[in-house]
């Protein structure tokens, strides 16, 4: 691991000198650890908007509501979406090769992981209004805080605590399978909807009621 | 007893696979993007070099040529296509805007395209969180604009949206394959 980390480093330095035109072209690494470029494919030369080594995706509540939209055009509107990136493993163990204990993340890749509530809320007992939300994570062995933040908009590396609007303290289990890509999708609920943010073999869950 | 028990077992933990898999969504062939107006404007955000307000942000997936034709071929001329992949593309005004002379009030909103060989017909339509253009309704249209595409020599392989500054505002840059087109916003 310590032979790595430099090896990366200089890769990462060789291939934003190879790119004059990359999304990113900033003094700051705006990458850092969580989105280390390893494979770049041929489909990644575009010369208009780079393809992510860590891609977005998005999942909505109720689960995969645009497609269910097609069913039923009279559905209510949404009530929440969050908007993500996805690193993945590349062969590392999450904690500690990509995340540290204690140390704030950014529960995803590149831009902040944006939550759209588009109905107030409730989490923990604390009233939330609908708006667009950031999140981060403190990961800790046992247990994650959960921070929901107004600095939308932002890239993922740095969180201004002056900004959080509410921390949850919420548990995480581990899973038996352990799964390459950082995944985020809600699951319906008995009081509205479970986020899931599961990596590797660590699953955490926060209840949202709606 | 103790094989049924293993048997039992065995079912368990294949269900318990299969109900992980479908609940946790595999990464998409398409993959998802975000671009923003003024460009960077996330980066620059946490670097406090914010010049220009934050005025508009496409989120979109972006499907591959992977060898097809795309324009007349994948994409029918004269249809309504998504202008990606999955869910809608969808823009975000962050003030109020103009596109072909008209104003759009600030607000999400999800971008069609009607391509053909010699003009693009961009619709902005108010119809947001939907799948694909399957259900498109014109009744929530906000505009339409027409835009002649341009050829490109090299072609690009994934579909690829970025906003460039113009004298009025910005164009919202479309390629891919052989193709380029630029839809001008104005603010």
């Amino acid at each position: 691991m310590k032979i790595i980390v430099p090896w990366s480093f200089l890769l990462l330095f060789l291939l934003s000198c190879d790119n004059k035109t990359a999304k990113e072209n900033t003094t700051v690494d705006t990458k850092q650890k969580d989105t280390v470029s390893i494979s770049k494919s041929e489909n990644n030369v575009n010369p208009y908007a780079q393809n992510d080594i860590s891609p977005m995706d998005m999942s909505y509540f109720p689960v995969d509501y645009p497609k269910l939209k097609m069913t039923k055009p009279t559905l209510n509107p949404p009530l929440a979406r969050v908007v993500y990136s996805r690193p993945h493993l590349q062969g590392r163990e999450l904690f500690h090769d990509v995340l540290k204990y204690g140390e704030p993340w950014r529960l995803g890749a590149n831009e902040a992981t944006e939550l759209d509530l588009y109905s107030d809320a409730t989490i923990q007992g604390k009233k939330i209004k609908a708006g667009r939300y950031i999140l981060y994570c403190i990961p800790r062995q046992d247990k994650w805080d959960l921070v929901l933040n107004s600095n939308i908009d932002s890239w993922g590396l740095q969180q201004d605590p002056s900004l959080d609007i509410a921390r949850f303290t919420i548990p995480v289990t581990k899973t038996a399978n352990s799964l390459e890509f950082f995944t985020m999708v809600f699951l319906q609920s008995a009081a509205g909807a479970d986020l899931i943010m599961a990596w590797d073999n660590v699953e955490a869950k926060l209840p949202i009621s709606f | 007893m103790k094989k049924l028990i293993g048997l039992i077992i065995v079912f368990q933990l294949f269900f318990t696979c299969l109900l992980a898999q479908t609940a946790l969504p595999p990464v998409d062939k398409s993959p998802m993007d975000m671009s923003y107006y003024p460009n960077n404007y996330p980066v620059l955000k946490i670097q406090d070099k914010i010049t220009d307000e934050l005025t508009a942000r496409v989120v979109y997936s972006r499907p591959q040529k992977a060898g097809r034709p795309i324009f007349g071929g994948l994409v029918k001329y004269g249809e309504v296509w998504r202008m990606g992949a999955n869910e809608a593309t969808e823009i975000e005004f962050f003030k109020n805007v103009r596109i072909g002379g008209k104003k759009i009030s600030k607000g999400r909103y999800t971008l069609y395209a009607i391509v053909n060989e010699n003009s693009w017909t961009f619709i902005v339509n108010k119809e947001t969180d939907t799948w694909g253009s399957f259900k498109y309704n014109v009744k929530r249209d906000v505009i339409r604009t027409d835009v002649i595409p341009q050829k490109m020599d090299a072609p690009v392989e994934s579909l690829a949206m970025g906003f460039e500054k113009t004298q009025t505002g910005c164009n919202l840059v479309i390629a891919w394959d052989n193709i380029k087109v630029a839809l001008p916003i104005s603010f």
